[in-house]
């Protein structure tokens, strides 16, 4: 009895003893104020506004710690570490006399606010990283584990924040509802039946797993994930602007793809696209991959300064490669400091010198172009290569190869500067006339003897001199233009070389008579200065030599790549003064900004070694961005929601450490591989719950940020067409090439000055899937855009699902969608000969969704057949105008096809449950 | 049709317990940070530390309408853009002195440091070809070009010296309704009807019409969303084919079907529900109700062929054919009906003088016919029906025209013509809250630089704003780490011109 009871005691007593040493412990890890989620808020509120990366008023600023600490235009630093009472700031925000309190004519911070910088000030006024601008680190697996429910880590995160917040998971999803959502998930569109037989029968444990990894290897899962990098990469088929003229890119594309396909590892995946020109083994494929940002505007509206759009291309650049592949909005810095991330105006333009040297300069054929030579060319081209090796060295064999291939490094028309009677004309090319003069500044000449250019003539007996240094300076060179075949052409002549750099002026006269003095007689696309074509007097010198001159005429395919100006044509950075392209201000060299991951050491200064930098798994934004882009695709919202801003102002994820589980395992354990992270995150038991709420769970979590359920999220605009185009039967297999017009309302494209048409394509092409869709930025194809397709003039981290009126009008009338239902209702009733009517509904039904019909949906299909069948007996005209291109003109055709254009308009079928 | 409206009922009810679903407004932005961020930039003026409002709307049901900052002067806007730029000169800016230089060689003095789209070398003065008159009490100077016009003077208000940075028309087009001379900002009327929803779901919030034969220079990007959710981009109603895009039930499908059908969709999706209970089944239930109203509204409102002849005769319309008349009516017709802003844009303005279509007294002489009179019938339409108050009617161009005769690349062109100028240009407002028979802003002797009461694209999107009820520098929505304004970072109300 004693016993017991001292027993009982001593339970007592240690458990005092435990929950005062627990609170002693909470309190004393409460009572180190953490900057990040205590004082950078009351600061955000408070102070920054004046205080800050805009405005530093009082020469005060509480962006960095440095600048906190610093000495204020009074003299002294308003922080002292250590010291809250003798803080300057701490005196102003508890000041009484309003001309001196803090913050200025606001009202006074909360006695709560107070204590807590006061704290902080006294515990050492310490910094802290705001999480996504630090390394990602090894987290370790939260080890409350629910042995029976959870599948991997992933499912360890969840469940403890599920726990903490009081809610329960919700019990697996049934195998046909897995399936669907695996297959959207994965290839966008429905799976094939052999693989959902497969799946359906498979009752082994792995069933599951083998279905994501027949997914994972299916062809078409490349198709869906490059839908999704298409609206980061602003990818289109148009230039943008007034003419929004055609522009032949789908190459990279097919590039994007096949990335995805191959399960490229994504650091590589973005490197190539970074940079791949520049990288040791650039081969086709690589320089293709650059055309990443080769999707920037050009415009070619008269009048236009080219240099003030190839700014914009350049801007463009900087701000999708931060937003799209490292999550921060880095397009404030333009014009000031960042008011809350750690960015400083100049780290922009440092940034921005990766960029400035590219060569391309809004010119209206898109320079520079990797020219796409058919398989007997580059046989010859082989040859020319293997010759020149031997007797010109591998540099001189490397620049002509180049040059071959990409008419580069040339000086585009668009550079020349002063024109006497000659000017840019449309399409911002020199236009040359009689006696005319057009200068070319700062060409460098040492060691160059030879010149190659394009033009064209419209009159014979034409002379283009060059001279140097002035229009009466010595002659360069002297050369006779006629009109030859229509069209553009390219010509060479040799030179004395004069050494040096020079400006050079182009003196053009005629002796053709002509209508009128001004007549443009000639015009001036580019020219390349060089040296003569080498080893003269080796044995097949004239032959190589002419075969390098058919080469570089053939008329061939291209693709917009990135390429950078050679060292004699390096254009220096400048910071723009509050963003204005036109004041400039110090000049700048490449750099990163300080507060991400340091410049990788042996990392050259130009874009590959930006990509090195950026896909160094030190760079704290890479991973965790596409690991929270993959999140997005798969459960509708990312990690963090704010897909486009991982930064102080975006929205912080419940789910952090999963996040950085994630970022690291992908980088360190998965080598980047994106099918893996893939796998990782469906495998989970988290992606596989069913996706019914309650009104609980709309109440407590509206948004699924805890994971309770599984995703429930209405189909892409890309998937719902796949969708409707693959269930009926109608949908191409084919993959890549050139984009397709399918059927849109005529009166789409009416762009002034660009009489282009849109030609709808024949055959197969007009089912292909949406990725292979001809994309206009200025008219898009509608019924996309009505699903919240972007136009893709910039880049777009995501897309705002919406729920509007519009799109119901899309799926019920748009004319692909009926001939889709149309082609349905035919295959199904050929295959019903005994036109059951009940059998064929519920095949229509289940097909669409891959589970059977409920009575009651069914009946209410019924109902509607039945409705519509009178409708259609009855009235003849409206059959046949329903059944135009039909063989078959039953009755029973025409309700069918109401009946699944109906069903092609359920949520469930537009739904990913 | 069944009735939904119980559906729909508790849809709106869901709507309104869910409106945290604004989740793509950050968070953030109502929170510590956001207000700050908001106080300290407001679209970065450093000025303005008052707080700033960012619009809660429910994704669901984007559209219903909501109040303004400020109870506003208008209601609606309709904005009648002549694509190309029309001649000031010719129209509003009477240039007695410009005519005394006709045919003389341009002054260095208006050459140096300029650029011009197409003129080049030194160009010949163009005095002004049309005459001119003073109307009204207020006087306003109208030419015989618009002689329709000219009878109403005392109605509208005239910004006569209006400026911009921008030469060619598609970056000049974006200034002046997106706010930037780039693609990719949302357009006034997205902006409008993010701020304000409309006032009848059965129609879209923001209409655009256009004649003339092409869109603007700028594409559809001009009525574009931007940023904005897509919901928020101009919906094309259009004169041939299906007035807005799948309008129309397919050939085949007659509207008693299309009713059952949209009822068996809905009620399957019902069923949907109870498994699901996801709230937004019940917004696509409401969606789709919704649909099959605008099938029956807007063939409606977008069939003019029902009006009294009076109305004809007054606009000068002429059912079934696309014209800027025809738009016109349709836009009083749609404001009428609750449509929140109606865009138009007439293409052909372009008045370079390089064939006869685009010569200044010829070509420009037509073009101002068959836009003079159905202008002018809208001011005194809208007038008769006591709308005038509550519709802010706003027209111009994108930028003026040259008082030099354009040589285009030095050349002499065949036809008189002017080129593209960004230094002065006439717009006029009517209606919504503008002062009837005022005047704002002079331009020098000769028309060619603006010398008092300069205005420019934000001063007119910040007069607009400000009669719908907002202030311009508080209506932001935060897009890449920085709240964006329509008018960027300036623009003035122009009180000069308000009632």
């Amino acid at each position: 009895m004693n016993i017991k009871r001292s027993n009982k005691i001593l339970v007592v007593v240690g458990l005092l003893l435990l929950v005062g040493t627990v609170w002693y412990f909470l309190m004393r890890q409460e009572d180190k104020i953490d900057f990040n989620t205590q004082v950078k808020p009351i600061f955000n509120k408070q102070c920054i506004s004046c205080h800050g990366g805009v405005r530093q008023k009082a020469g005060f600023s509480l962006l960095f710690r440095n600048e906190a600490l610093a000495p204020t235009e009074s003299g002294k630093p308003a922080i002292i570490p250590g010291n809250a009472s003798s803080s300057e700031l701490i005196k102003r925000i508890t000041a009484n006399d309003p001309d001196e309190r803090m913050p200025y004519k606001h009202e006074p911070l909360s006695k709560e606010e107070i204590k807590i910088l006061r704290k902080w000030i006294n515990q050492g006024a310490e910094w802290g990283d705001h999480w996504a601008y630090v390394s990602v680190k090894e987290t370790p697996v939260p080890d409350d584990v629910e042995e029976d429910w959870n599948k991997n880590a992933i499912d360890n995160f969840v469940l403890q924040q599920l726990k903490e917040n009081e809610f329960a998971h919700s019990p697996q999803a049934d195998k046909k509802t897995l399936l669907r959502r695996a297959s959207l998930d994965l290839i966008g569109i429905p799976p094939s039946e052999n693989l959902a037989q497969q799946f359906l029968n498979d009752k082994s444990d792995k069933a599951y797993e083998n279905l994501i990894d027949s997914l994972l290897a299916n062809k078409h899962f490349g198709e869906k994930w490059t839908s999704m990098w298409l609206d980061l990469a602003r990818y289109a088929d148009t230039k943008g602007y007034e003419h929004d003229a055609t522009r032949k890119i789908w190459r990279y594309r097919d590039w994007l793809i096949k990335a995805f396909n191959k399960d490229q590892p994504y650091d590589q995946f973005l490197t190539e696209q970074l940079a791949g020109d520049l990288m040791p083994d650039a081969d086709e494929d690589k320089f293709i991959a650059t055309a990443f940002h080769r999707n920037s505007m050009c415009n070619d509206e008269g009048g236009t300064d080219p240099e003030e759009f190839r700014t914009a291309s350049v801007i463009d650049r900087v701000n999708t490669t931060f937003e799209a592949l490292m999550g921060t909005t880095f397009a404030c810095v333009q014009c000031h400091a960042h008011p809350y991330d750690p960015f400083k105006h100049d780290e922009y333009y440092k940034f921005m010198a990766f960029f400035n040297n590219a060569r391309d300069e809004n010119t209206e054929f898109d320079y520079p172009l990797l020219r796409h030579f058919s398989d007997s060319a580059n046989e010859k081209l082989d040859e020319l290569v293997s010759w020149l090796k031997t007797n010109a060295g591998e540099k001189r064999t490397k620049e002509l190869t180049q040059f071959i291939k990409t008419w580069q490094p040339s000086y585009n028309s668009v550079v020349f500067d002063e024109f006497v009677n000659s000017e840019l004309g449309d399409g911002r090319r020199v236009m040359l006339r009689n006696k005319s003069i057009s200068r070319l500044k700062n060409v460098e000449l040492t060691n160059r003897d030879h010149f190659i250019f394009r033009y064209d003539a419209f009159v014979n007996n034409g002379k283009l001199e060059i001279h140097l240094d002035r229009p009466d300076g010595p002659l360069l060179s002297s050369i006779k233009l006629d009109k030859g075949k229509p069209g553009l052409k390219i010509t060479s002549n040799d030179f004395v070389s004069p050494q040096g750099v020079h400006d050079l002026f182009f003196i053009y006269s005629t002796t053709s008579p002509l209508k009128q003095k001004d007549d443009d007689c000639a015009m001036l696309e580019w020219i390349h200065f060089t040296q003569k074509f080498p080893a003269e007097g080796k044995p097949g010198y004239a032959d190589m030599k002419k075969r390098f001159w058919d080469l570089l005429q053939l008329q061939m395919p291209t693709t917009p790549v990135m390429m950078d100006n050679p060292a004699d044509m390096f254009r220096p950075t400048n910071v723009f003064e509050r963003g204005n392209w036109l004041v400039k201000g110090d000049e700048v060299n490449a750099d990163v900004p300080k507060s991400l991951n340091p410049f990788p050491n042996a990392a050259p200064r130009n874009r590959l070694g930006m990509a090195m930098w950026l896909t160094a798994k030190e760079n704290p934004l890479t991973a965790r961005t596409m690991v929270n882009r993959v999140w997005e695709q798969l459960f509708g919202m990312g990690l963090a929601e704010t897909l486009e801003d991982m930064g102080t102002q975006g929205i912080a994820p419940v789910h952090k450490d999963l996040l950085d589980w994630l970022s690291w395992r992908f980088m360190h354990e998965n080598k980047w591989s994106m099918k893996k992270l893939i796998k990782d995150i469906m495998m989970s038991a988290t992606y596989m719950q069913q996706s019914n709420v309650n009104e609980l769970l709309i109440e407590k979590d509206p948004t699924n940020k805890f994971y309770a359920r599984g995703p429930r999220v209405r189909l892409s605009a890309e998937q719902i067409r796949d969708q409707s185009l693959a269930v009926s039967g109608l949908l191409s297999d084919k993959m890549f090439g050139e984009p397709v017009m399918p059927w849109q309302p005529k009166g789409i494209w009416l762009s002034p000055w660009n009489y282009e048409d849109w030609k709808i394509s024949k055959g197969e092409d007009q089912y292909r899937r949406a990725i292979y869709t001809f994309w206009k930025r200025t008219a898009a194809y509608p019924s996309m855009l009505s699903f919240d397709g972007v136009a893709r003039e910039a880049c777009q981290a995501r897309r705002i699902r919406t729920n509007t009126p519009l799109q119901a009008l899309v799926t019920l009338n748009d004319s692909v969608y009926l001939e889709a239902a149309n082609y349905f209702a035919i295959q199904l009733l050929k295959k019903h000969k005994e036109a059951n009517v009940e059998a064929i509904l519920k095949e229509a039904y289940a097909t669409a969704m891959l589970h059977q019909a409920d009575e009651k949906s069914l009946a209410a299909l019924k109902n509607l057949y039945q409705t519509a069948f009178i409708n259609y007996t009855n009235n003849k005209e409206e059959r046949e105008k329903l059944l135009a291109n039909n063989e078959i003109k039953k009755p029973e055709a025409a309700a069918l096809t109401v009946v699944v254009n109906a069903i092609f308009n359920l949520d469930e079928f537009v739904t990913k449950n | 049709m069944k009735d939904h409206s119980k559906i729909i009922n508790e849809s709106l009810e869901e709507k309104n317990r869910f409106f945290t679903r604004r989740h793509f407004l950050k968070e953030a932005s109502f929170g510590f940070g956001g207000l700050a961020l908001a106080n300290l930039l407001g679209g970065c003026n450093f000025n303005d530390t008052t707080t700033s409002n960012n619009i809660l709307f429910d994704p669901a049901n984007p559209l219903l309408p909501r109040s303004p900052m400020f109870a506003g002067k208008a209601k609606s806007v309709i904005y009648l853009h002549m694509a190309g730029a029309p001649s000031q000169l010719e129209l509003f800016d009477y240039k007695p002195e410009l005519m005394k230089m006709d045919g003389q060689d341009c002054p260095q003095s208006l050459l140096e440091g300029k650029k011009f789209a197409f003129i080049r070398g030194v160009p010949k003065m163009l005095g002004p070809q049309a005459n001119f008159q003073q109307r009204g009490e207020s006087g306003a100077w109208i030419s015989d070009y618009l002689p329709h016009l000219a009878t109403i003077a005392d109605e509208i208000s005239f910004l006569k010296a209006v400026t911009t940075d921008q030469f060619n028309h598609a970056p000049a087009q974006l200034l002046m309704h997106t706010g930037s001379p780039r693609l990719g900002r949302p357009s006034m009327g997205s902006w409008v009807t993010y701020g304000l929803g409309t006032e009848n779901q059965n129609l879209p919030g923001y209409v655009v019409l256009t004649s003339g034969g092409r869109n603007p220079d700028s594409g559809k990007s001009v009525w574009g969303s931007g940023f904005l959710p897509s919901v928020y981009q101009g919906v094309q109603c259009r004169s041939e084919g299906d007035p807005v895009l799948f309008l129309n039930d397919p050939d085949g499908i007659n509207r008693d079907l299309r009713k059952a059908s949209i009822n068996t969709i809905n009620e399957i999706n019902q069923q949907q529900y109870k498994e699901f209970k996801d709230p937004e089944i019940l917004s696509r239930i409401a969606q789709y109700e919704m649909a099959y109203k605008m099938q029956i509204s807007v063939p409606g409102v977008m069939n003019i062929a029902d009006e009294p002849q009076y109305i004809h005769d007054m606009y000068g319309t002429k059912p079934g054919k696309e014209s800027f008349a025809n738009n016109v009516l349709l836009a009083r017709k749609l404001v009428e009906k609750g449509v929140r802003f109606v865009q138009l844009f007439d293409w052909g303005w372009d008045a370079h003088g390089t064939d006869a279509n685009l010569a200044i007294d010829i070509g420009h002489i037509n073009k101002c016919r068959s836009v003079d009179k159905a202008m002018t019938a809208l001011i005194l339409d809208l007038k008769q029906r006591g709308l005038l108050d509550d519709v802010l009617v706003v027209w111009g161009g994108e930028f003026g025209r040259t008082p030099m005769q354009e040589n285009r690349a030095g050349k002499a062109v065949p036809f008189k013509g002017r080129d593209h100028h960004t230094e002065a240009f006439t717009i006029w407002m009517a209606g919504g809250g503008i002062k009837k028979g005022g005047s704002y802003g002079e331009t020098d002797e000769i028309g060619y630089s603006s010398i008092s009461g300069k205005t420019n694209a934000f001063d007119i999107q910040a007069t607009i704003l400000n009669q719908l009820g907002f202030n311009h520098e508080k209506f932001t929505y935060q897009f890449q780490g920085r709240p964006f304004r329509l008018t960027d970072v300036s623009g003035r109300v122009i009180t000069e011109i308000l009632a």
